[in-house]
């Protein structure tokens, strides 16, 4: 993989290549019902809440965040699974939010997605052949059974497995061979994109490396373009041409993998960044930790104005609490274009004319009624945690429907 | 806030062991099948205020170690042996009333998934105060305020109200953080730390190997790491032993380590982890996977993945040879290139 990860000469050139996926304005709100009859919307949680995000053919977008930021909603609102309260998402010069049934289905074949957990979203029944013919069949691709079997040995052969894997069953697998059955299948139907929600993150160490460089060599390979979801900024960075974060339901910075890692802007990509530990005992020893004091806020009542100042180091007076900052080309020295921030004082700190300051940890006083992201998988859910909490609280004090 | 991150002590040579593992080896037998070793002699020794990381990938039998000191592996079923001596007497020999007063006293555990190590239906503040209650001999009226102070030292906002939470009603990071009061409640001379940073976020998980290093540091607590994450690895611990398939094949000072791995499933492991702090270079994964391994007794268990297997290495087992602080299982180790 060097030809399309690496950026080909300067960043924003990219730019010139055609639009694959282009997201305006994406919201997934979940309704929180309550009732012992009747169900009664109570609230929302707003795990998506506003996000413009687009993606070039050939290119690999990677999406990081933590639990309950709503990264993996928006993987599944753009390929329509969550279908998106508002907002539009063209894939390929086609509206998807709008699509339903069998017009849906048929456009599914242009982007598929690879799961985080092999063993659960492979059907355990079914031996590798039928799991990969199945989606094949489904869009008029397996007529030909001479043709069918030789494409079969093909996909297999792409994603590094024998031959011999087609009688077996997902159980007969090692974890890593597992989601190679799972890319191949998403493989199976000639996508155009692949959303893949945490590839890696089931896996040990030494097979990941194994998985991420499978999907670098395929993208070569196909022409393939990746939306990558992930909470582990280290491989995003490795496997990402841009990236977006995000937090709480929005994104909070974007820009090319090398511009993102080289100048984080907004306080949050900071602190991200550099909470992550690295091998190296040497740069352990000596780097600045930004420790962000409590947890995420709830999804449910996220907090005005930013998202973030309630945990911001960098807040300031009434602005940041008060009015939601857009994402916006800042102007900072050797910062280009590509690079966007939702921060009001982005400019002010990357010139370090605000300091950080102490931040007192809340007791998180939000009110939560129950149900959670859907983001169960992967660490654990601080936001779903407190929407437990909250649940409980309430079911307990208000006792109605 | 921001803080430079601390540096962890360098260890005390002069300093007796505090818990001496010696040639622990762990069985697991079932009616009908083959006996399978998951610990197969493992020896390392713990200096108190050391914090010593155990790491490898799943299914080395890191966890199961931990278990095995701690006594918690299931009464039948397997079969432990060596010897894991704690303050000159010999925790694997304790009988079982013994060895619980031991536990939460002298010796505690953090697990990876403070939810399921919690007692879902009994509030947080019962379970600290019931490890006072236990160990101490205090009432619980006595222990209340104990524990007050036990969960604002962990950092948890507001104690007074989180004393009546229940496990449910907390974060990830918090539970956490109650689970380390726990441990700490009796000011236990070892810790054994069994992923703890695993199921949460990195941002929480900063939040807690700081809490965790600061612990260290002011009680002179010896910390027995177990992780996957080299990264955590290289920030926390002073020394770091490497399992593979249930025996160490390296093991050194993390600095030393690091810079200068010689074992080639090491090398592999930091070669195969994407970096944040440096140029995008290309992976190289290790082949194959776990499943591959030979068996020790006639074999390296590593020589089917490994990048520079010897003819040696699939007729012999190699020795765990110890020099200057460093020890490692290998006939044909990595070139040191400096």
């Amino acid at each position: 993989m060097t030809t399309t990860t690496e950026p080909t000469g300067t960043a924003p050139e990219a730019d010139e290549r055609e639009l694959l996926v282009d997201a305006r304005g994406v919201k997934v709100h979940f309704p929180i019902k309550r009732g012992v009859v009747f169900d009664k919307v109570i609230g929302y949680v707003y795990a998506v809440d506003g996000v413009d995000l687009q993606i070039r053919k050939g290119e690999t977008y990677g999406l990081v965040g933590e639990s309950g930021c709503g990264k993996s909603t928006l993987g599944k609102a753009i390929l329509n699974l969550e279908p998106p309260t508002d907002g539009s998402v063209v894939v390929d010069g086609t509206e998807i939010a709008s699509l339903k049934g069998a017009e849906l289905r048929k456009r599914r074949k242009d982007f598929q997605m690879v799961f985080q957990d092999p063993m659960s979203s492979l059907d355990p029944r079914q031996s590798v052949e039928s799991l990969l013919v199945e989606g094949m069949r489904a869009h008029g691709l397996a007529t030909d059974d001479k043709a069918t079997a030789k494409r079969l040995r093909e996909l297999l052969a792409a994603v590094g497995l024998p031959a011999a894997a087609l009688k077996k069953y997902p159980h007969e697998f090692s974890g890593g061979q597992r989601q190679r059955i799972g890319i191949a299948r998403a493989l199976a139907v000639e996508p155009k994109l692949i959303v893949a929600d945490e590839p890696v993150s089931a896996l040990d160490v030494s097979v990941q490396a194994q998985v991420i460089n499978l999907l670098e060599q395929l993208q070569d390979e196909f022409d393939l373009t990746y939306l990558v979801v992930a909470h582990d900024l280290a491989v995003v960075r490795h496997i990402s041409d841009r990236i977006g974060v995000m937090y709480l339901g929005g994104l909070v910075e974007e820009a090319t993998a090398d511009d993102l890692y080289a100048q984080p802007l907004h306080p949050y990509t900071r602190a991200l960044l550099s909470a992550v530990p690295l091998p190296d005992p040497a740069a352990e020893d000596t780097r600045e930790q930004i420790l962000l004091v409590g947890d995420l806020p709830s999804p449910s009542r996220p907090p005005a104005g930013c998202r973030f100042h309630t945990r911001c180091p960098w807040r300031q007076e009434t602005r940041c609490d008060t009015e939601r900052p857009e994402l916006r080309v800042v102007e900072v020295d050797g910062v280009p274009a590509s690079h966007r921030v939702a921060c009001h004082f982005a400019e002010e700190i990357a010139r370090g004319e605000i300091q950080p300051h102490e931040v007192a940890p809340t007791a998180t006083t939000q009110e939560w009624h129950g149900s959670d992201d859907g983001d169960a998988i992967g660490p654990a859910s601080l936001a779903e945690a407190q929407a437990m909490a909250k649940h409980t609280e309430n079911t307990a004090g208000a006792g109605g429907f | 806030m921001t803080a430079t991150a601390t540096t962890p002590r360098t260890h005390r040579h002069g300093d007796e062991p505090l818990l001496s593992v010696r040639d622990l080896r762990v069985t697991f037998t079932r009616q009908g099948e083959e006996p399978f070793t998951a610990v197969d002699g493992v020896s390392f020794d713990v200096r108190p205020g050391q914090t010593v990381g155990l790491v490898g990938e799943s299914g080395c039998g890191k966890s199961v170690t931990s278990l095995a000191i701690m006594g918690l592996l299931p009464t039948r079923g397997n079969r432990v042996e060596g010897t894991a001596t704690f303050d000159g007497t010999d925790l694997l020999r304790l009988s079982g009333s013994d060895m619980r007063d031991r536990r939460g006293r002298d010796i505690a555990m953090i697990f990876q998934d403070p939810l399921s190590s919690l007692n879902p239906v009994v509030p947080v503040g019962r379970q600290v105060t019931e490890v006072l209650e236990r160990h101490r001999g205090m009432s619980r009226k006595a222990a209340t305020p104990l524990a007050r102070d036990l969960l604002q030292r962990v950092g948890i906002p507001d104690p007074d109200r989180r004393l009546k939470d229940y496990p449910h009603q907390m974060s990830g990071g918090m539970r956490q953080r109650a689970l380390i009061a726990m441990a700490l409640a009796c000011a236990p001379r070892l810790l054994i730390a069994d992923e703890p940073t695993t199921a949460l976020d990195v941002t929480i998980q900063a939040q807690i190997l700081s809490l965790l290093k600061e612990l260290v540091q002011d009680t002179g607590t010896a910390l027995v790491m177990i992780t996957h994450d080299l990264g955590v690895v290289a920030g926390l611990c002073d020394e770091v032993n490497v399992l593979y398939g249930g025996r160490i094949v390296e093991r050194g000072e993390r600095h030393e380590l690091f810079a200068e791995p010689r074992h080639p499933y090491t090398n592999g492991l930091l070669a195969s982890i994407p970096r944040l702090d440096s140029e995008r270079a290309p992976l190289t994964p290790i082949p194959g996977s776990v499943s591959d391994n030979l068996p020790w007794t006639s074999a390296c268990a590593f020589a089917p993945r490994c990048s520079q297997p010897v003819e040696v290495c699939t007729r012999q087992t190699p020795a765990l040879e110890e020099s200057a602080g460093r020890a490692l299982r290998c006939f044909n180790p990595v070139e040191v290139t400096r």
